[in-house]
């Protein structure tokens, strides 16, 4: 009834229409598990059906939903709204929540990949999880004098990333206002990625391949894995000592300190994207230790996201100084990433080119200066008033077209992650650009 | 004494010798053989000696849901860390454990029990020896949780909490039988979720607290 109810009367901003999206589901769940827990602890009401089965799906779903449903809203709306406020504190909450995982079933996943228990694979091993990553929890563990870091994937993600993302999709197409055709272009993209993610095995190459090719970079630091030791649902590295982001500005670094992490950090983007041209696209600050003597210690290599050299191209030519490009030229990237189509009219053309244009001048600021300083909180608040006009102008909630290539999803988020950080650290950065851009 | 010993191991052979023909036979045959003449006929056994051992085919499968338990109970206290367990921990790791034993019969279970509807409804007859045994288990798993405080003991519903975990069970098994996920995965996670929310509700809650408080209220007006 309440699902129904909130369906008809959807209030109109996106912002709120996305947060009491969260809160429906919420509630009708929470009526769900109300209704059940009295049946149960009721047993003239119950007469021993206790509905195991019901209770069990509705609170396995719901969890799950909270988690899928919210990474792609979060992502869409990146896409379309340039991150306004509101949606930076969901995109923490969005990370997938799940209570964590018992110590038999650690224990049985071991057994089912390893055929052996924890404790005879390492000399000590954690009871109770240190921390929780994306999908999975880390238990600390030793052998031979060494820490190391094992990460243990949830069963059954894998399994309900696709069917997840199906629920989700009836109500994707009401909140970012897309049509269905549209909204699939980006949602394959999103399926693609978190299937990825879930392949533990392939995250193992992955993180030995980057970490190699970006060894040469000063204050970085990589864990060593190990695949003898990491299988389908676990990974085992290196235990890296030191700090979260948030922890270590709590400590009051010095600006140099600071300077020299995000300069790490950006070296690091740098070398992904335009040399290997596939990038760790997930900055969040979970995936980011600092360390004494302050070196950056990237954990975590779940999304990558690998750059098609003809998205590569047009999409950086944006960055060209002012854009010195030729109104030709510029025309064909917009058409050729999709900003801009055929479908448009003639009008609406016109107002979506004066609108990229004016975010791309403004998201690509940093890259036409020689330094940038990112603690500057005036930027930031230009790109998020930019983001609340544009998404409020009539001709932009008008439009049902999704715009943008689908691989524009990932590269924008990570930039905005980018920023995101080098703006909490404080950092001045030298900021660097391929010889090709100069 | 020889003699006697020779001839008891001889009988538990014969038994074991009976329990692994008949699942066989299933496996082979897709359904119970049609009687015990012929079942008895064909792994060369006069009849007489099956019912030495079992009254009916009933008593055969009741055995093989015995010999599941057991085997279940050996492998998980075999684990050293089993001990060192809560209550939760441990009827999780029941689970995973049983679950594990229930694949090295998946074939047979499904012969037998795919598409019978409602356990709840009607339990199968040859599982009644089982749920004794598990009943035993969870009365001690519930015990301990009472009191180390994981579980809240509560006028009239606690002595219902076996029942609870029995119906957890056969929902689990139901879960199994029907799974198709990579290596029943999901089974995992439905054991996990499901044990996670009989442990809150058995243990003190809200609803407690508001029982609480709403007594008082009343108590004081």
């Amino acid at each position: 009834m309440d699902k129904i109810k909130e369906q008809e009367n959807i209030p109109t901003s996106k912002v709120q229409r996305a947060s009491k999206f969260i809160s429906a589901g919420a509630k009708v769940g929470g009526n769900y598990v109300k209704h059940y827990a009295k049946k149960m602890v009721n047993p003239s009401l119950t007469k021993d059906d206790l509905h195991t089965s019901n209770a069990a799906d509705i609170y396995s779903s719901l969890s799950e939903l909270k988690g899928s449903a919210l990474k792609v809203a979060q992502m869409m709306s990146m896409d379309k709204n340039i991150l306004p406020r509101a949606y930076q504190d969901k995109f923490i909450m969005a990370q997938y929540s799940a209570p964590p995982l018992s110590y038999p079933l650690v224990v049985r996943t071991f057994q089912k990949y390893f055929g052996t228990l924890p404790e005879a694979m390492f000399d000590t091993f954690t009871k109770s999880a240190v921390n929780a990553a994306s999908i999975g929890q880390v238990h600390r563990a030793t052998k031979d004098g060494k820490d190391f870091a094992v990460k243990i994937q949830y069963p059954g993600v894998a399994d309900s990333v696709s069917s997840d993302l199906k629920m989700v999709r009836p109500f994707a197409y009401r909140l970012l206002n897309m049509n269905e055709q549209e909204l699939d272009h980006y949602m394959d993209e999103v399926e693609e990625k978190l299937l990825e993610e879930t392949d533990y095995e392939l995250e193992v190459i992955r993180s030995k391949e980057i970490s190699a090719a970006c060894s040469h970079i000063a204050h970085l630091k990589f864990p060593n894995y190990y695949p003898e030791l990491s299988s389908e649902r676990i990974i085992t590295m290196d235990w890296l000592e030191g700090r979260h982001i948030k922890e270590w500005l709590e400590t009051n670094p010095s600006q140099e300190d600071r300077n020299q992490i995000g300069q790490a950090l950006w070296d690091f983007y740098h070398h992904q994207v335009h040399n290997l041209k596939q990038v760790h696209a997930d900055p969040h600050p979970g995936n980011f230790i600092i360390q004494d003597g302050v070196n950056l210690g990237i954990i975590d290599f779940g999304c990558v996201k690998v750059i098609p050299e003809d998205f590569y191209h047009g999409y950086f030519s944006l960055i060209k100084k002012d854009l010195l490009i030729k109104e030709e030229e510029l025309n064909q990237i917009f058409f050729d990433l999709g900003f801009v189509s055929n479908k448009d009219t003639l009008e609406e053309q016109v107002y979506f080119k004066s609108v990229f244009k004016e975010m791309i001048s403004l998201l690509g600021e940093p890259f036409h200066a020689e330094e940038f300083d990112f603690a500057e909180d005036a930027y930031f608040n230009k790109i998020f008033t930019m983001g609340d006009r544009i998404s409020n102008d009539r001709m932009f909630k008008k439009s049902k077209q999704a715009r943008g290539s689908r691989h524009g999803l990932y590269i924008n988020r990570t930039y905005f992650g980018i920023y995101n950080l080098l703006n909490q650290l404080g950092a001045k950065i030298r900021t660097t650009k391929p010889d090709w851009l100069k | 004494m020889e003699n006697i010993e020779i001839k008891k191991s001889n009988k538990v052979d014969i038994k074991t010798k009976i329990l692994s023909a008949y699942i066989q036979y299933v496996l082979e045959h897709g359904k119970e053989p049609s009687s015990v003449f012929k079942f008895a006929q064909s792994i060369k056994i006069k009849e007489e000696e099956f019912y030495n051992h079992y009254t009916s085919f009933q008593g055969v499968k009741s055995g093989v849901w015995d010999q599941l338990f057991d085997q279940t109970i050996t492998m998980m206290e075999a684990q050293e860390v089993y001990r060192t367990y809560s209550a939760k921990e441990k009827l999780l790791s029941f689970y995973f454990t049983w679950i594990e034993e229930l694949k090295k019969n998946r074939s047979y279970l499904l012969a037998l029990y795919q598409g019978h509807t409602g356990f709840r409804k009607s339990m199968p007859e040859e599982l009644k020896s089982f749920r004794r045994k598990f009943k035993d288990f969870s009365t001690e798993i519930i015990l301990e949780g009472k009191e180390t405080e994981q579980i809240a003991d509560r006028a009239f519903i606690s002595d219902r909490y076996e029942d609870a975990l029995w119906l957890e069970t056969m929902f689990i098994f139901q879960y199994w039988l029907k799974d198709t996920s990579t290596s029943f995965e999901k089974t995992d996670v439905a054991v996990e979720k499901s044990v996670n929310l009989a442990f809150d509700l058995m243990g003190k809650s809200a609803v407690d607290s508001l029982l609480d408080f709403a007594k008082f209220l009343y108590q004081s007006k």
